[in-house]
């Protein structure tokens, strides 16, 4: 009985899986057909193996500098994010102060309100600023565009923390900021991950932003990047852009291993602890 | 203990402030320090700067036609480098016409552009070419006229190039079937049905619906370039700004654009077209046309390679004619019209600089570079490019020899673009019109749009 | 205790509201204002009043978008939640690869959107398609029809695609919040003889009450504002039939109707703030035992 739920969970984690591979699989039959071929002739499932597409797509597209200027921007974005948020989150979780509660719902209402409202206010705004073009600018809009959902979703879950985790370090003395830092902190670990796998590629692949604030070709993101491949009255050079894509891709598996390891991670210690 | 608590509430708030602006101050003098890029901006920008010292100018270039970034970034190095005072700086983007909307609301209009709005000519932001003699004198009339302002009759932006659009059709097939390029719409038909009698498996003509601004180019080239073609180029522009119904007539059930969505009626009726008009792409009319498994469809010139890229073998297979007179008493019309305009901003600091640029760029042997980068003939009379191969260079020629000429519908409103009537037309395949419903829809659209 | 000393806890939220208001509620404020004028981008604006939110309820294109953006989100937002908690419980099972796993799982919302939307228009297109030819192959092609010659199939279609799409991120913060619940309180549970609908039913789910109503919350937030995966896949088409709300704001204020996308965003908003408001009395935290 017991094996038999086994082997259909392992069943049903099989077809899960392979359904999210789908769209992988044909980014990477188009990054491997040549620009002759129709996909469905042939078998569709045995590409060309045209590899040039990999060597003209990574000089064509500069997707190198690009993924430099990525990475930057969605590091130190995600830096923030983390400190700022849970920060703003302990403390409306913890504290029920008048302004903990105003910052909170408009945090949670501003999630609400369509981003395309500040496109020509923020364009203003970041050229008064002397923000264009760089990539510390763009870092800092990604990353306040983020602050609601972050801290609410850590919010929910410095709520679940049993509170007298840091009353018995405020006894020993301790103050509540520095209690945060030594005793909540570390137990974020979970949902920190969480908030970077989430936020980490949406500030990776940004276009809406990058198209205002990154115009010079040098500090041009990813998106940016795959966007010389379209055209627009005749198509794109698919092949080129989907083997692209998958170069682009490569660092995004490698961190979300990197992050996703740090989920289960955070089990293992809960469950030692507990 | 209140007072207390707002005291600190607030003397912790200036000290964050504090800390904040201190932090960015030193992160804006990091970044000057390390890019040159920003610093020259910073410089630029300041117009005092400018004008005393003379010193760096950065134009700035902003373009959405893909097709030419390789070779504008030749040019442009070639001209930063002939010179020590002036850089370009190419900018491109996917959706070029939408963002260069948001430039000009937020005030970021850059020097040079390749995007043309006849509303923001109305507004006077871009400057007025009319006395750079030097590009006038050599730019083919027919084109100079496709790029003046009607109502002011000045020119505010120069076209490099001219494209063509009208129907492409597969030679081979045709010579198989022993079928002649149609002149009227009844000629026309009866090549789509032997078509499609003869050779089940060819679409007879392949529309790709799904891709709105394809149908609005039907909308452009066929019922509009009638009233384009009746009019003429300057007479039709103005009926368009006008809204002169007299002229346009869109909603009538018997005029141009009735009649032209009937005919489309037919068409999709009879099975002459591909049965997925409204869900096909256009890579998926390219591979049917390069493989011979569409026989016709509209488009401009700037398809063409595309349908190489898919098939090189189609070079010598690929025909060209215009759209078949289908009104009575009216002729055949092609799109012969103006590519690569450029304008200057109006606002720009460095009017003088841009036109240096632009001489550069306009030098004979620049813009023989260009148009064979494009793939489309030079505007210009003294550029000899070889922009394709001999025998569709001879299609074209023909082509635009039998049929009257039409340029662009530039002059549509504000709030009714191409992409809205392609939308339009959307519905009419999907069924939601007759086409006296659709024509009288169509105009009253037209009428919201220009509010 | 904590009243006696106004420590640095009481600004922590501080920082976050400052980078946020500067980014995002300065320009919103200067944004909102533009609500009330005709401004169209190039010309100068005038003030108009309330006339775009009148304008607003007598277009019948903008009423059909209020339509397909409630249906999309009736279907959406519940499916995402529970196909999310699904694959989360499943990942949270003592398997092996489960690393791997996720990532497969998470891997659509991975892949730039840019590019996501056209591969899912190259999987599902109408005879064309990948799915199309696969079954075609196997001489199945009927069952995969013209799914866009109908209302309800498009919309079916695109709800689907939305959770295959995003499914991951839901599992992401169910996972997280899977950590919370303590193992001991697991084996409690078995030792008292609790099948596992039981242990689930009074265990897990209580304890995973605030990931819940965060995934509620932005799953309802998500599926209102649908954009792109409607844009690739019918582009609001045919005609305006699928057209989200958030597609006819962005068509607006690229049509020269900037003053009026701006309240159509703020009418949105309203539309979008009912079902979070109701969502989260629903899911307030009780006070845990």
């Amino acid at each position: 009985m017991r094996k038999l739920s086994k082997v259909s969970i392992y069943l049903c984690v099989i077809f899960i899986c392979l359904l999210c591979l789908i769209p992988f699989l044909v980014l990477i039959i188009l990054s491997l057909n040549s620009p002759q071929r129709v996909f469905y002739e042939g078998n569709m499932f045995i590409p060309d193996f045209y590899l040039k597409n990999f060597a003209e797509g990574w000089v064509k597209s500069n997707i190198g500098s690009a993924m430099i200027n990525s990475a930057f921007i969605t590091a130190l974005a995600l830096i923030i994010i983390v400190l700022l948020c849970s920060m703003a989150a302990y403390t409306i979780a913890r504290f029920k102060y008048r302004f903990n509660t105003l910052i909170f719902a408009v945090f949670i209402s501003c999630m609400m309100i369509p981003g395309i409202i500040n496109t020509v206010p923020l364009y203003t705004l970041m050229i008064k600023l002397h923000a264009v073009n760089t990539l510390w600018g763009m870092a800092l809009v990604c990353a306040a565009l983020a602050i609601p959902q972050s801290t609410f979703v850590f919010h929910g879950f410095i709520k679940s923390l049993p509170r007298e985790l840091e009353e018995s370090a405020i006894i020993d003395g301790c103050s509540w900021f520095s209690s945060f830092w030594r005793i909540v902190f570390p137990l974020l670990k979970p949902a920190a991950s969480a908030i970077i796998i989430l936020n980490g590629f949406g500030i990776w692949n940004n276009y809406s932003q990058a198209v205002f604030f990154l115009q010079d070709s040098k500090k041009h993101n990813v998106p940016q990047a795959l966007s010389v491949y379209f055209q627009q009255f005749a198509g794109a050079k698919w092949n080129l852009m989907a083997a692209t894509a998958v170069i682009a891709i490569v660092p995004v598996i490698l961190a979300f291993l990197l992050f996703q390891k740090n989920l289960i991670r955070g089990l293992t210690e809960g469950a030692l602890k507990g | 203990m209140k007072r207390k608590k707002l005291l600190s509430i607030m003397l912790s708030l200036v000290l964050i402030i504090g800390l904040l602006a201190g932090c960015s101050t030193s992160k804006k003098d990091d970044t000057q320090g390390t890019t040159e890029g920003t610093t020259k901006e910073a410089k630029a920008e300041d117009p005092t700067a400018a004008d005393t010292k003379k010193e760096h100018v950065n134009l700035k270039f902003f373009t959405g036609k893909i097709e030419t970034i390789d070779v504008m970034n030749e040019i442009i190095n070639d001209f930063n480098a002939s010179q020590d005072r002036i850089t370009v700086e190419q900018e491109y983007q996917k959706d070029a016409s939408n963002i260069i909307k948001i430039k000009f609301a937020a005030d970021q209009v850059p020097d040079i552009m390749t995007t043309y709005e006849q509303g923001f000519a109305d507004e006077d932001k871009y400057l007025d070419l009319s006395d750079q003699s030097q590009w006038w004198s050599r730019l083919t009339p027919a084109m100079k006229d496709m790029c003046t302002d009607v109502d002011s009759g000045k020119q505010y932006r120069i076209c490099t190039n001219m494209t063509m659009a009208g129907i492409f059709y597969n030679k081979e097939i045709f010579k198989e079937l022993g079928l002649e390029v149609a002149s009227n719409w009844n000629d026309f038909m009866a090549n789509l049905e032997t078509i499609k009698e003869k050779k089940p498996d060819v679409t007879p003509f392949f529309i790709f619906g799904n891709e709105a601004w394809h149908l609005g180019h039907l909308i452009e080239f066929i019922p509009q370039g009638y009233i384009k073609a009746t009019y003429g180029t300057v007479e039709a522009k103005k009926a368009f700004l006008d809204n002169d119904k007299s002229k346009l007539n869109f909603g009538a059930p018997d005029g141009a654009l009735a009649t032209f969505a009937g005919n489309l009626l037919d068409m999709q009726a009879k099975g002459l077209i591909n049965s997925d008009v409204l869900t096909a792409t256009s890579d998926n009319c390219i591979q049917d046309f390069a493989n011979g498994k569409a026989a016709m469809f509209s488009n401009g010139m700037w398809c063409l390679s595309s349908i190489l890229e898919a098939n090189p073998d189609m070079e010598s297979n690929i025909g060209f004619a215009p759209y078949p007179a289908y009104m009575e008493g009216s002729k055949p019309v092609i799109l012969s019209a103006e590519d690569s305009g450029y304008s200057i901003s109006s606002t720009t600091k460095y009017k003088d600089e841009a036109i240096e640029f632009l001489n550069f760029l306009y030098k004979a042997e620049n813009q023989k570079k260009y148009s064979e980068a494009l793939k489309s003939p030079s505007a210009f009379t003294d550029v000899n490019a070889s922009w394709a191969s001999e025998g569709i260079v001879t299609e074209v020629n023909n082509a635009l020899n039998s049929a009257v000429h039409i340029g662009f519908t530039n002059e549509k409103p504000a709030g009714f673009s191409g992409d809205d009537a392609g939308r339009m037309v959307q519905e009419l395949l999907a069924g939601g019109y007759s086409a006296a419903d659709f024509a009288k829809a169509f105009e009253e659209a037209w009428d919201a749009g220009m509010k | 205790m904590k009243e006696k000393r106004i420590g640095l806890h009481t600004f922590m939220a501080i920082p976050a509201f400052i980078l946020y208001s500067i980014f995002f509620l300065y320009p919103l404020a200067k944004g909102i204002g533009m609500s009330l004028t005709d401004w169209d981008g190039i010309t100068k604006a005038h003030f108009v009043g309330l006339d775009n939110f009148i304008q607003f309820f007598k277009d019948k294109r903008a009423v059909n978008d209020i339509r397909t953006t409630l249906i999309f989100a009736m279907g959406s937002a519940p499916l995402l939640n529970i196909v999310g908690l699904g694959y989360a419980l499943l990942m949270d099972s003592k398997i092996k690869g489960k690393g791997i796993a996720r990532m497969l799982i998470y891997l659509p919302a991975v892949i730039s959107p840019l590019i996501m939307g056209y591969i899912w228009y190259l999987l599902l297109q109408p005879g064309r398609g990948f799915v199309f030819h696969f079954l075609d192959n196997l001489g199945r092609g009927a069952w995969f029809g013209n799914w866009t010659a109908s209302y309800a199939n498009s919309m079916l279609v695109l709800v689907l695609v939305n959770v295959w799409q995003y499914a991951g991120m839901t599992m992401v913060i169910y996972l997280a919040g899977l950590q919370a619940v303590p193992l001991e309180l697991y084996e409690a549970a078995r030792m008292d003889g609790a099948t596992a609908p039981k242990r689930f039913r009074y265990v897990t789910l209580p304890l995973l009450i605030p990931s819940i109503r965060i995934n509620v919350v932005t799953n309802i937030i998500g599926s209102l504002s649908v954009f792109d995966i409607i844009m690739s896949l019918t582009g609001g088409g045919p005609g305006y039939k699928t057209e989200s709300l958030s597609i006819y704001i962005m068509r607006m204020c690229y049509g020269s109707k900037t003053g009026y996308s701006t309240a159509v965003a703020l009418i949105m908003f309203f539309i979008i703030l009912i079902p979070v408001l109701v969502s989260m009395r629903l899911t307030k935290a009780k006070p845990m035992e």
